[in-house]
């Protein structure tokens, strides 16, 4: 019985030193939940892209289905791996048929990337991607694109929308020495911040629009607007169509009179995309590399907060229990006996439900704390 | 799709400790970090985009020229966040809302020297008390005492950045080294593991066997202050003379830069740091006679015909047929049926299923009704 009794007492003496210790937090009024978006501008101009590293950023795979890029020689263990580049063609292209080289793998790569990226139709079939996105209005398809599939390390949570620009030289002669870049078109997510769309699997995307933006003579429409791919901002990934390489006659966006068709792959014959049948992806991926005059976009962070409004009444906290508070039984702080006591806060401790420390928060200097005054420290956890 | 839930005994949440290896070798005023040369790129001094001897925090603008480097930037509202580097006199009076505030990379660490040999000393002043702290561990710790008075003494304080250790510098692991022109004169080690630094090498050499220092483990900083002789030779130091600990680590980043023609030391600091990893260890069964289905669409036989039938009451499907996979050693005969499925991912749900993770497993696992497996998932939190 005596040992229940000093239980009793040792339980009655932690609980006045926890109720004199230890306040709760009204999770209504004190305890707040905030998300910033933090943001980086990510710049990639043509030359990392090709001709600074004489290619030995560019890292090819036995395989065969794509190129990946890095910002400065891959062996390099500096190295960031910046984006994969790929070509694929669906089944119901035009040009399917005629497609002698890594047939199945463009294929497989466009199913791999529309099943991902677009998802299934009602019959269970894999969507093919939409130009303008509505799905249920039909209309044009995207069948032969490529894919620029960007670095997680670079989009974070996600593309920023509405900063997505990518400038292509359209220069119709072939080169890889940067006389393409004399007529440019850009491609952008004009309507991103706004007009996304949310049809996908993969979260939210944008329709890639094409202007002008370099060249004397007019390489587009004036005035005009060409829905030439997809961007889609969390999974980080633009889909191309390779209809920016060749001219309005052979159903592409190129000014017809100023600029045929590219020659994207050999220095015979004005044939834009359509030369692909016969190429690896290795040797497209090379050719669009070249023609990519900057790429820039901005990508976002979301940055999680809890504010815990600790409240600091005019009667709390005024006396400590450290062993320094006091000297010769008397408080250290005080220099009449009619003083009130004051003591300085220098820490906040975060406790659980069992009061057991979580976390602890330092002020930058000690805090003067009398009875005469209140407070409302702000702590703030990211996560 | 199955949802399992872990029981208390799947999930084990543990501390990794690990004790990475450091070294910092010092030369005529270059600081080489783990023997890495300092590599030039086709647009910058050093490809990191830092300093030479510096090391770069997320190693972000990789050789990119100025004007082409990935920043980080924060747009002004109501919650008034910003970067660290926006003071809040020009967050408040000069950023209007929704204009950004921009900050820069790369962020950048290296060790540091100061040397003191006045009384103007406010670095070491700031660290009397933790001095003092550790006079448990070693006398020779003590701000001032009949070692020495480290408001007056000469002391050579070696900074280093708590990226390069982590959360302690491993007792007993750290050596000094002084060089004079290739050769050893002097070797320091906290051998007793108390935080003293001990002169053990070269053998019989001057002061060997000598406290010439004291090293704070948690907060990175060694503090020199052995000044007798090591070497006769005059070589330059803060005083131009012969070599002492007072003048080790000569040139690095401490505002001298030693002549490559002049005769000067060379310095190495090993030691190792101590890391602290949380990890979740996690164990996914997949149970006997469980998980032997798939949604896939290839999980069914392609050769069948997957019709509906519809009228004006009904909707049926057709019978679907399961692709037998079973192996079989003759051609014209059909092995007889085995549910089987290929397991090639884990995934991890919150309890409102949420997924929150994704666990690959190299080569999908063959998974029959007669066959239970346990996954151990792995993730340093």
């Amino acid at each position: 019985m005596s040992q229940f009794v000093s239980q009793n007492q040792q339980f009655h003496r932690e609980k006045i030193m926890a109720e004199s210790f230890y306040k709760s937090l009204d999770i209504g009024k004190d305890v707040a939940n905030t998300r910033t978006l933090l943001h980086e501008a990510i710049p990639l101009t043509g030359t990392i892209v090709s001709g600074t590293y004489s290619d030995n950023n560019i890292k090819n795979y036995a395989h065969g289905m794509f190129q990946s890029v890095y910002d400065y020689p891959y062996l390099s263990s500096s190295a960031n791996h910046i984006f994969d580049l790929t070509v694929g063609v669906s089944a119901q292209s035009g040009l399917y048929s005629s497609v002698t080289s890594q047939k199945s793998k463009k294929l497989n790569i466009y199913n791999q990337m529309a099943q991902v990226l677009a998802g299934y139709d009602h019959t269970g079939s894999i969507q093919r991607f939409d130009q303008d996105g509505n799905i249920l209005a039909g209309g044009a398809k995207l069948d032969n694109v490529f894919f620029m599939n960007f670095s997680r390390l670079l989009i974070k949570d996600e593309i920023k929308k509405g900063t997505f620009e990518l400038e292509l030289g359209v220069n119709s002669d072939y080169d890889q020495a940067g006389v393409v870049f004399t007529r440019r078109i850009k491609l952008t997510d004009l309507s991103g911040s706004n007009g996304y769309l949310v049809n996908s699997p993969v979260g939210e995307y944008g329709v890639l629009y094409a202007t002008q933006s370099f060249g004397t003579n007019a390489v587009l429409a004036a005035n005009q607007y060409y829905a030439v791919g997809l961007l889609f901002y969390q999974a980080g990934v633009a889909v191309i169509s390779g209809s920016v390489f060749h001219d309005a006659a052979k159903g592409g966006i190129l000014h017809t009179t100023n600029t045929d068709s590219t020659r994207l792959l050999s220095t015979s014959g004005y044939h834009g995309l359509d030369i692909v049948t016969g190429s690896t992806n290795e040797v497209i991926a090379d050719s669009l590399r070249n023609r990519i005059y900057n790429v820039q976009f901005n990508n976002t962070v979301e940055l999680n907060s809890s504010v815990y409004f600790c409240r600091i009444n005019h009667n709390e906290y005024n006396y400590s229990t450290n062993p320094t508070y006091l000297s010769g039984s008397k408080i250290r702080v005080k220099t009449q006996s009619s003083d009130l006591p004051v003591s300085y806060i220098t820490s906040v401790g975060l406790y659980n439900d069992n009061n057991e420390l979580l976390a602890t928060a330092k002020l930058s200097e000690p805090l003067k704390k009398s009875s005469d005054t209140e407070f409302t420290i702000r702590v703030r956890l990211d996560y | 799709m199955s949802f399992y839930k872990f029981d208390e005994d799947d999930l084990f949440t543990n501390t990794i400790e690990a004790y990475p290896q450091y070294r910092f070798y010092t030369q005529s005023g270059s600081i080489y970090i783990n023997d890495m040369p300092h590599l030039s790129g086709a647009n910058t001094v050093n490809n990191l985009g830092v300093p030479k001897g510096f090391v770069s925090l997320y190693e972000y603008n990789i050789d990119r020229p100025a004007g082409n480097l990935i920043y980080p930037f924060i747009i002004k509202d109501g919650h008034r966040d910003t970067l660290k580097t926006v003071s809040k006199q020009a967050y408040n009076a000069t950023l209007l809302f929704g204009e950004t505030s921009t900050g820069s990379y790369s962020l950048s660490a290296s060790i540091s020297r100061d040397y003191y040999s006045t009384t103007t000393r406010t670095r070491i002043n700031a660290l009397r008390n933790t001095l003092n702290h550790y006079n448990y561990l070693s006398p020779h710790y003590q701000y001032s005492s009949s070692f020495g008075d480290k408001s007056s003494q000469t002391i050579n304080l070696i900074s280093i950045p708590s990226i390069f250790y982590g959360s302690k510098i491993k007792k007993g692991t750290i050596s000094l080294k002084y060089y004079v022109t290739g050769t050893l004169v002097g070797e320091l080690q906290d051998k007793n593991y108390n935080g003293e630094l001990v002169q053990v090498g070269p053998e019989g050499s001057t002061g060997s066997g000598s406290v010439a220092g004291v090293a704070l483990y948690r907060e990175g900083f060694l503090l020199l202050t052995g000044s007798w002789n090591l070497n006769a030779e005059t070589i330059q130091t803060d005083t131009n003379g012969p070599s002492k600990w007072i003048h080790f680590n000569y040139g690095a980043n401490d505002g001298n830069s030693p002549a490559l023609t002049t005769l000067s030391a060379s310095f190495a600091i090993d030691y190792q740091g101590t890391t602290h990893t949380q990890t979740m260890t996690m164990f996914a069964t997949a149970p006997y006679g469980e998980l032997n289905h798939s949604n896939n669409p290839t999980y069914l036989d392609a050769s069948e015909t997957q019709g509906v039938s519809t009228g004006s009451i009904q909707y049926m499907e057709q019978p679907k047929k399961i692709k037998n996979v079973v192996h079989s050693q003759f051609l014209d005969v059909e092995p007889d049926f085995v549910k089987t499925t290929y397991i090639s991912k884990v995934a991890i749900y919150d309890e409102d299923k949420n997924l929150i993770g994704i666990a690959k497993v190299a080569t999908p696992v063959r998974k029959t009704e007669e066959k239970q497996y346990t996954f151990k998932l792995k993730i340093d939190i």
